[in-house]
């Protein structure tokens, strides 16, 4: 049965409660009359025998690239990067999508006698991986292979020996990489696309570069102009990291770039019903959703979250191609599309969302009132092509528990961040002038960074920069079930129930507006037309 | 804080302190290869290592790794002692190969073990020599006193296992046998026994902390006799080319347990058994090669996670 | 006259101690040592000694001290019983050619009040704080007054004093901008002795009254970089910012705020929490003296930095190893005396009386309490900072009309105007 494409309901008194994330839990919620649901695609079947097809795709590359068979001999100097613990989300279950591509890459390497291998986890401006979260991602005999010998290395963006500066793009943008990964005689990239926004000239212009050259598209003008920095082709993000990539190419290194897609099949069969439409609910999965409500109740929120970051998506590959970024790159977000598009009619002026319990930048961590403003405002908010699914000073209402909490390992800057500079400010064009270079330079972040799992310095900055365009688009922001003193310290309205929220919302856009609800995850795309 | 003890306590416990005027003569403390061994073998020790032997090793052996021996029937036609030899990744092989010996050799047995690591200490030496019966052995030369003490105990009739890479293996490939049991058989004029372990290294590699269950193969080869006549090249059979008739064997063995006896027997005639050194080339590749059996599960427990909870 | 007194009565002492360990500071103010009784009023003990009738008297954190039982045993000999507490005290003179003129007292009973001649080396030298007579003299062993059983003190309803202890109060001060002039004086000298350069990066530790008069004399005579201040509840906050403190943080985040503040590397646990700054501030003013604020004040000072004890401390259990290790100076400041400024050298009184009226530290005053509520007025000034409260003061104006008549001659009927505003509030 092929899987039946995104479609947008319109709510009316028969329909039953809609399933809203919240955190790491759910509510039911009525949503208003004439309001509108966008669903997500079903899973798109993955490729049966994926091996096969990554093997096909290292022998038949797209663009002017020869197979990788061909780019390897003996004597050289190889480095593999891939995408770092923020992909896939949730993490995979095993074997690791980047397992098995490595696996099929270093079988070619050993067979051609490459002595002088260096696997590279690029992380740009993230945390360290932990061993067992590399152990995950790579595989066990990947691992042991190389982690002993010490050729397994995460990229280091503060060392200044570990860079090298290959020059500045026409606008006077700093093109700084890894060292290792530009020297070699070939930089093979291992990549995952989970939305439109990864891949590309991206993966190594950002994934292996410093904060010299990240800050040139990171900040907060760029971001204001990336309408979306989903879409690729409307996006100063993009274009910036397009004009990187070629100056990297340009310089003479060689990229190798493998980028796969994968299916929508997010979650579990025991939590298969958040995957189904509610009216599609059968016995079984109306009984583990209330069975699941009512022990999450009863658990203590750190166990709460220990239990929803153990869960493994059975995520299936649905493409793998190889070779010339540009070449590989369009035909992945093709691939993309196809599983994540969903054609929207119209703009509306209440948009509203439930946020899950994970982000990018919160694997095995925990969520802060930051994150949530950046995966709402940030990643949800913009998967749209065309124009936002919010009509220009409409109202975005985001449903999570925002509770005022930090990991402290992993986000120490964050929490700094939250106290210092949001009390003073939360518009992003002056929380950069103020205070980004502060933070981007304090040597106690840089060492944690370096060091320890800790994001860098200057990361909750991006955060908030990621909100940019969306803040200057909405008229307000509000936030039902959050933390009071979070939400307001945010700038955002705190509601209890979403009828409050719905009822705040119309002092900003009028009396009976329109609402509309993004039923994510599963991820979707709205193509607004 | 510090804690008296009471006087009439302190006065027993506390060793009193020797006059600064007196000379004083260091007694002479016997560890490493200097360890007496022969109190193991009274009646009494033997009787209580046949008990450990029967009630903790061998099950205890048998729930982590459960193994299946193979070619025990080789060496059942010989009577007297032997020698045997064979590769090594775990610190589990000793137990491994004891408990796989037919009964009639099991208690009459002696392991040489590495006198730096396992006679180093008075409390270490005297809990291996009872209850596995180590003998204390040098790792990398043959030292007179141990290998006096080893022809000795063969010629009373006890058998030895060696390991003649000399220490266990660091990335599960084979390291050089040296001469130990070749010159030790050749002396005492007794058969070398190869023997393969293969599985017991994901049980617990060198370098792991965490034992987890695999399951595991024990295959004895036939008997080598020492040569006293000159082989193909004219010359005399000395240790050194003995041990590496006895690596050759080893290999064979090896080439067998991941394959098959057919295959490793026509592979052994052309010459073309497997490296038990492993492929020459970087680490990585090193480890990529290693076959299944011989590769490190997950076996490390994760060390101070960073979750606050 | 009535009065609070407190008598020697070891078992009172430890029923309050333990009141106070079980309960909470103040709860044992019903089975302690102080009583309100009926007293002989005091003699004078010379012919320059003046009465004093007390208008207003403070509740300071040492009274609350000695109320649980919880004071030093190091005061013992430094005190005689019965004494009637109360050293924060502005009066209005008895009798005399001045009748009826204001006056705060300054409470230490030094060389000259006990009639000591030649005067000691630190009454000599003005530093009549550290006076080493203290328990000698003319009069009965006795810190100051309020602690001393011949001059009575400001819980009652009359006292005396050495002209010298008297400080006339110019009439722009309210009575509560004058009876917080003991207190400022003890923050000014606290301030001025932390020894602070310019561009330094200050700490305040603690933002009840010592802590933020602290903070006020600070902003005042000294010019830090940054001024970080401690505060557990939001009044103290507010006051705390309003007086002059840059970033004023939950006692829990100093760690964390100092670190921000001085950009310099800490060393943490393995879970993230700071334990220690590698950095640090340059003076950090401890004004709750307890274990916990000293451990902190060691953790958020830099090596070679200062820590300048303001709040009374007691028994205390104190890990010294980052002390030693780090070249810190801790150092005790206690009362006041005459402080030596560039501009030359003039009393700590003095001082006070200036700053409380440029600041209306009048507004410190959150409650007043007749004498016979005094188990209330005490509970309340324990508990403070948690009832939104600062200054906890004893209101011995009377409500006699003819009395009232004569205090009001002696004083310009534009200050009448602003009293009844007070009034209305107590």
């Amino acid at each position: 049965m092929s899987p039946r494409p995104g479609f947008v309901l319109e709510v009316d008194r028969s329909t039953p409660p809609t399933l809203f994330w919240h955190g790491e839990g759910f509510r039911f919620e009525r949503l208003p009359e004439g309001s509108r649901v966008i669903y997500p695609q079903e899973p798109i079947a993955a490729i049966a025998d994926f091996d096969a097809a990554i093997r096909h795709a290292l022998e038949h590359p797209l663009g002017a690239s020869k197979p990788l068979s061909q780019l390897l001999f003996s004597g050289m100097r190889l480095t593999i990067a891939f995408d770092d613990i923020s992909l896939p989300l949730p993490q995979m279950r095993a074997p690791d999508i980047r397992q098995r591509v490595i696996e099929a890459v270093l079988d070619e390497a050993a067979g051609a006698g490459v002595d002088d291998v260096v696997l590279i986890a690029a992380l740009a401006l993230h945390r360290r991986m932990t061993d067992d979260e590399l152990r995950h991602a790579l595989g066990s005999r990947v691992f042991d292979a190389f982690a002993p010998n010490g050729l397994l290395w995460q990229h280091d963006a503060e060392d200044p020996s570990g860079l090298v500066h290959l020059g500045m793009t026409d606008e006077g943008e700093d093109v700084e990489i890894n060292r290792r990964a530009a020297e070699s005689d070939l930089l093979v990239y291992v990549n995952i696309n989970l939305v439109p926004m990864d891949g590309g000239h991206k993966s190594v212009a950002t994934g292996l570069a410093s904060y010299r050259s990240i800050r040139h598209h990171h900040n907060a003008r760029t971001m204001q102009h990336s309408r979306s920095f989903m879409d690729r082709h409307n996006s100063e993000l993009h274009t910036s990291n397009w004009r990187m990539g070629r100056l990297i190419k340009d310089a003479g290194v060689k990229i190798f770039q493998i980028e796969t897609s994968m299916n929508l099949d997010t979650f579990p069969s025991q939590f298969g019903f958040l995957q189904k439409r509610e009216w599609e609910w059968s016995l079984a999965d109306r009984a583990g959703f209330h069975a699941t409500r009512a022990s999450l109740e009863r658990t203590p929120p750190r166990l709460a979250r220990q239990i929803f970051q153990s869960i493994r998506s059975p995520h299936g590959p649905t493409s793998i191609q190889a070779g010339e970024v540009e070449a590989v790159h369009d035909r992945t977000l093709e691939n993309v599309f196809r599983q994540q598009l969903v054609s929207v009619e119209g703009q509306t002026d209440v948009l509203t969302m439930g946020l899950p319990y994970i982000c990018p930048y919160n694997v095995n961590s925990i969520m802060n009132p930051i994150l949530v403003a950046c995966l709402g405002l940030g990643y949800f908010f913009n998967l749209y092509r065309g124009q936002p699914l919010v009509r220009e000073g409409g109202v975005c209402i985001i449903s999570h528990p925002t509770p005022w909490a930090f990991h402290p390992v992993h986000h120490p800057s964050y929490i700094d961040f939250f106290e210092q500079v949001l009390s003073d400010t939360t518009d992003p064009v002056e929380v950069e002038k103020r205070y980004e270079q502060a933070f981007a330079t304090d040597p106690w972040y840089i060492h944690l960074y370096r060091t320890s799992y800790a994001y860098h310095g200057v990361h909750p900055f991006y955060m908030w920069y990621w909100c940019a365009h969306t803040l200057e688009h909405l008229g307000a922001v509000i936030i039902v079930g959050g933390d009071r003193a979070a939400v307001r310290r945010m700038g955002f309205r705190p509601a209890t129930t979403l009828q409050d929220a719905l009822e705040m919302a119309e002092d900003v856009v009028g009396r009976d507006p329109t609402v509309t609800h993004v039923h994510m995850p599963p991820v979707l795309m709205a193509d607004v037309g | 804080m510090s804690i008296r003890l009471p006087r009439r306590i302190e006065e027993v416990v506390v060793r009193p302190t020797w006059p600064g005027t007196l000379p004083r003569t260091i007694e002479p403390r016997n560890l490493g290869v200097d360890y007496d061994t022969d109190w193991a073998r009274s009646r009494l020790a033997r009787a209580v290592r046949h008990a450990v032997t029967e009630g903790v090793t061998r099950p205890v052996v048998a729930a982590l790794s459960n193994p299946t021996i193979f070619g025990a029937e080789h060496f059942e036609a010989i009577n007297g002692p032997m020698i045997f030899a064979a590769n090594h990744a775990s610190h589990l092989d000793t137990s491994v190969v004891i408990a796989s010996l037919p009964d009639r050799i099991r208690h009459r047995v002696v392991v040489a073990a590495a006198a730096d690591y396992f006679f180093d200490r008075a409390w270490k030496a005297a809990l291996w020599s009872l209850t596995l019966g180590t003998i204390p052995m040098e790792r990398n030369k043959v030292d007179r006193k141990s290998a006096d003490l080893a022809a000795q105990l063969i010629g009373d009739g006890w058998s030895v296992v060696i390991f003649p890479e000399g220490g266990r293996s660091p990335d599960g490939w084979g390291q050089e046998f040296r001469g130990g049991a070749a010159y030790l058989a050749k002396r005492c004029k007794v058969p070398v026994i190869p023997v393969h372990l293969r599985g017991v290294r994901p049980v617990l590699p060198k370098g792991g902390n965490t034992i987890r269950r695999h399951a595991v193969e024990v295959r004895f080869g036939d008997p080598l006799w020492p040569r006293e006549d000159a082989d193909e090249s004219g010359r005399k059979e000395d240790a050194r080319r003995f041990a590496a008739r006895i690596e050759r064997s080893v290999a064979v063995l090896a080439d067998e347990a991941e394959s098959d006896w057919w295959t490793a027997r026509r592979r052994a005639a052309s010459g073309a058994t497997p490296e038990f050194r492993g492929p020459q080339a970087s680490p990585w590749r090193r480890a990529w090669a290693l076959p299944q059996s011989a590769r490190r599960t997950r076996t490390d427990r994760p060390k101070s996670s960073t979750k606050p909870w | 006259m009535r009065a609070l007194v407190v008598e020697r009565l070891t078992h009172r002492f430890a029923a309050a101690r333990a009141a106070a360990l079980v309960a909470g500071s103040g709860s044992g103010i019903r089975i302690g040592p102080l009583r309100l009784a009926d007293l002989e009023p005091p003699e004078l003990p010379g012919p320059q000694w003046r009465r004093v009738t007390p208008l207003l008297s403070g509740i300071c954190g040492s009274d609350l001290s000695t109320l649980d039982g919880a004071s030093s045993r190091y005061f013992e000999d430094l005190v005689s019983f019965p004494f009637v507490p109360g050293h924060e005290v502005v009066g209005v003179l008895a009798s005399g050619p001045e009748a009826g003129e204001r006056v705060v007292v300054e409470p230490v009973l030094s060389c000259v009040v006990r009639g000591i001649e030649p005067l000691c080396r630190s009454c000599a030298a003005g530093r009549t704080g550290a006076c080493e007579r203290i328990a000698f003299g003319d009069l009965r062993p006795g810190l100051q007054t309020g602690y001393c059983a011949d001059t009575s003190g400001g819980w009652s309803d009359d006292l005396v004093a050495h002209q010298a202890q008297l400080h006339r109060v110019p009439v722009e001060l309210s009575d509560e901008d004058a009876v917080m002039v003991e207190p400022t004086a003890c923050a000014i000298h606290a301030a001025l002795a932390g020894g602070v350069v310019p561009g330094e990066q200050i700490v305040v530790i603690g933002a009840g009254t010592v802590g933020l008069l602290t903070i006020a004399a600070l902003r005042h005579f000294t010019l830090p970089s940054v001024l970080i201040a401690t505060a557990k509840y939001p009044v103290q906050k507010r006051f705390a910012e309003v007086l002059g403190a840059d970033s004023v943080v939950k006692p829990s985040e100093i760690g964390r705020a100092v670190r921000r503040s001085t950009a310099t590397l800490a060393l943490s646990s393995s879970a993230g929490a700071i334990e220690r700054l590698a950095g640090g501030a340059d003076v950090v003013f401890d004004c709750v003296g307890t274990a916990t604020s000293i451990s902190d004040a060691l953790e958020v000072v830099r090596p070679g930095g200062r820590i300048v004890l303001v709040g009374m401390p007691g028994m205390t259990r104190l890990d010294l190893a980052p002390l030693w290790q780090r070249e810190v100076a801790l150092v005790g400041t206690y009362a006041y005396g005459t402080e030596h400024l560039p501009e030359g050298s003039r009393s700590t009184f003095e001082l006070a009386l200036d700053l409380v009226g440029e600041l209306s530290l009048g507004r410190l005053v959150s409650a007043h309490y007749p004498l016979d509520r005094y188990e209330e007025a005490v509970r309340h000034a324990a508990s403070a900072g948690r009832r939104g409260s600062v200054k906890v003061v004893f209101d011995l104006r009377r409500q006699d009309p003819a009395w009232r008549r004569v205090a009001e001659q002696a004083r310009p009927a534009g200050r009448a105007a602003k009293r009844g505003a007070v009034e209305a509030t107590a």
